[in-house]
């Protein structure tokens, strides 16, 4: 059997990152600024204060542009999965088709549905049913994000399902270890987390915006004060999350985490594990294996990944020398399952069974084997295909390493510009402190550039695989023409950079117009909401 | 609402939110933090808005 064209898997693998990238401009500004226009709004319903409803309405005509615009982009890459990955969609469509259906039956008409409500029922509904409104939007937004990382949990670490070697395919078996399994908890508060920071600097940037002009100072103080506050706690938990996964890395992906690290011999490679060092700069070589250059901080590496100091993190060479091993068993469950399939002996299936755990190996075994098929590999040329195999089993470790430092770096400074802001704020010093406002309205775009980074990291990490230690990515595509791929990838650049075009145009002219004067009704909000309540 | 079907109601909720707590915190420890951390995160920020117009009735702002 031939395998895909490598071109094809290229433009394959080019289109799903594109659109996903796109997408994801979106998705954070949207998963944060739902829950700060919940607490905005939660302020105007308990103090009455119209200053509050006007801000509500306000960010939430932003965050209704963002929405509208980016949820198109989303949709598009369900379909790819069908249509680019549809040998991924075979082998794996059971576990992963799941929660894909959930988001759309559940989180995804559950967030739209309240989002009319939200934006038209200001008039139709009382205060409270309208607060609860919102923050039903900010619950289905997040939970969208939910059931996608669970699926992307699984890619990154397998659980809930086993391969069925008479369907062929992965079985799924337990609904509860995917849904709970490590990975999608720790990711899904990671991203969820990095999008209410990326909510916060919006909204702080706009209003500081607005203060350095001293337009719409009410609104935007407040604004601003919140933002900070929303910010800072979230920043905080986006790094403890990110601690958690690297941890999780390390356990399950050993590749990722030696890659992020700029890993290539083990860490007790030079004196102990305790005093590797953590690589502030590096600049990996992916063909001379080791770092050209490389500035580190000493006793940092092991407790930062194992939260020990004592464990030892395997180096990238360590790995791929330990590959050779598995590599040939999976070529054995390979052949002993291809045998069972025509046969269907027991003595094929328990040879299958006896090398399962390396299955995903074979498969990668097979793009060197004569002819691409495992059955031509002889004692003779063996030893060849596995050599140049286990240098497959290592993503490209420079675009990891940086991917990750940049996000990383973001990450620190989101932290620190936030309690910035936060202790300003508090203090009412925010215009003895310009470079503040100055910084922080020119941050806008960075904690989505830090979003778009840390799913690099995330999913560069994970090659050569699509499902880790199963699939291969280049067994996942479709096997179309090269010009399709071309035509399609050029479609999607254009149409989704007009969709990136009129966000920023309906943005730039809708947070320069400010706040704008609704049309006139009665404004019950001017009540506090327990004020009968308390006059009783 | 009586003064004991009150008191009955939060006995229910707080028997619900130890539940919660138990089992989420067994099973799924990140998204038990996620919720209780997104509650804290807004009720923070609507308590600096809420401390931001006590400021202001003091005359303490000057932004």
């Amino acid at each position: 059997m031939n395998l895909i064209d490598p071109t094809v898997v290229d433009l394959s693998r080019l289109q799903f990152a594109l659109t996903a990238l796109y997408h994801f401009l979106f998705v954070p500004l949207t998963l944060g600024m739902t829950f700060l226009i919940a607490a905005m709004e939660t302020v105007y319903v308990i103090t009455g204060k119209p200053v509050y409803k006007e801000m509500t309405q306000f960010w939430g005509k932003l965050f209704g542009i963002n929405f509208a615009i980016g949820v198109a982009t989303g949709l598009t890459m369900e379909f790819e999965f069908g249509t680019n990955w549809s040998m991924y969609s075979h082998f794996v469509g059971d576990v992963f088709g799941t929660p894909l259906a959930i988001e759309g039956l559940m989180a995804f008409f559950m967030e739209s549905t309240f989002v009319g409500l939200m934006f038209f029922g200001w008039d139709r509904l009382s205060r409270p049913a309208h607060l609860a409104v919102t923050y039903l939007v900010a619950l289905g937004s997040n939970l969208s994000a939910l059931w996608i990382l669970i699926a992307n949990g699984f890619m990154q670490n397998p659980q809930g399902a086993s391969f069925d070697p008479v369907t062929m395919r992965m079985q799924f078996n337990s609904f509860l270890n995917l849904v709970f399994s490590p990975d999608a908890q720790a990711k899904f508060v990671h991203t969820s987390i990095a999008g209410f920071v990326t909510g916060a600097l919006f909204v702080m940037g706009i209003s500081a915006f607005y203060l350095l002009r001293k337009q719409h100072v009410a609104l935007a103080g407040r604004s601003f004060r919140m933002a900070a506050l929303f910010g800072v706690i979230s920043s905080m938990a986006v790094v403890t999350l990110g601690d958690a996964l690297g941890r999780l890395d390390y356990l399950v992906q050993p590749t990722k985490i030696a890659a992020i690290e700029g890993l290539w011999q083990d860490s007790n490679a030079h004196s102990s594990a305790a005093a590797a060092p953590w690589l502030l700069f590096a600049l990996p070589n992916d063909a001379t294996q080791k770092n050209d250059f490389e500035i580190g901080i000493p006793y940092v590496l092991t407790p930062l990944v194992t939260h020990s100091m004592d464990k030892v993190i395997p180096g990238l060479i360590t790995q791929e020398n330990q590959a050779g091993p598995r590599i040939e068993n999976g070529i054995k469950a390979l052949n002993a399952l291809e045998a069972y399939g025509q046969t269907h002996d027991a003595a094929d299936l328990a040879a299958f069974k006896a090398n399962e755990d390396d299955m995903g190996y074979g498969f990668l075994a097979q793009r060197y084997a004569p002819d691409q098929n495992l059955n031509q590999i002889t004692p003779a040329n063996q030893g060849a295909v596995i050599a140049k195999t286990e240098k497959d089993i290592i993503p490209n470790v420079f675009v990891t390493f940086w991917s990750f430092r940049i996000m990383m770096f973001l990450g620190f400074y989101f932290v620190a510009l936030f309690a910035f802001a936060s202790y300003f704020s508090l203090r009412n010093e925010l215009q003895k402190h310009k470079w503040l406002l100055w910084a922080s309205m020119w941050s806008i775009p960075l904690p989505i550039l830090a979003c778009e980074f840390g799913w690099i990291t995330a999913e560069a990490g994970r090659q050569p695989w699509s499902v880790y230690g199963w699939l291969p990515t280049f067994q996942a595509a479709s096997s179309h023409p090269v010009g399709y791929m071309v035509f399609s990838l050029i479609g999607f650049a254009v149409l989704y950079s007009t969709f990136i075009a009129a966000e920023l145009y309906l943005m730039f002219k809708f947070a320069r117009l400010g706040p704008q004067p609704h049309h006139e009704v009665p404004d019950e909000g001017a009540t506090p909401m327990f004020a009968a309540r308390a006059a009783e | 609402m009586g003064k004991y079907a009150k008191i009955f109601s939060l006995a229910v909720v707080l028997g619900l939110a130890i539940f919660l707590a138990v089992v989420a915190g067994d099973y799924g420890p990140w998204y038990f933090a996620w919720l209780v951390g997104t509650t804290m995160i807004v009720l923070i920020a609507a308590a600096g808005a809420v401390l931001f117009d006590t400021q202001e009735e003091r005359g303490e702002r000057e932004i």
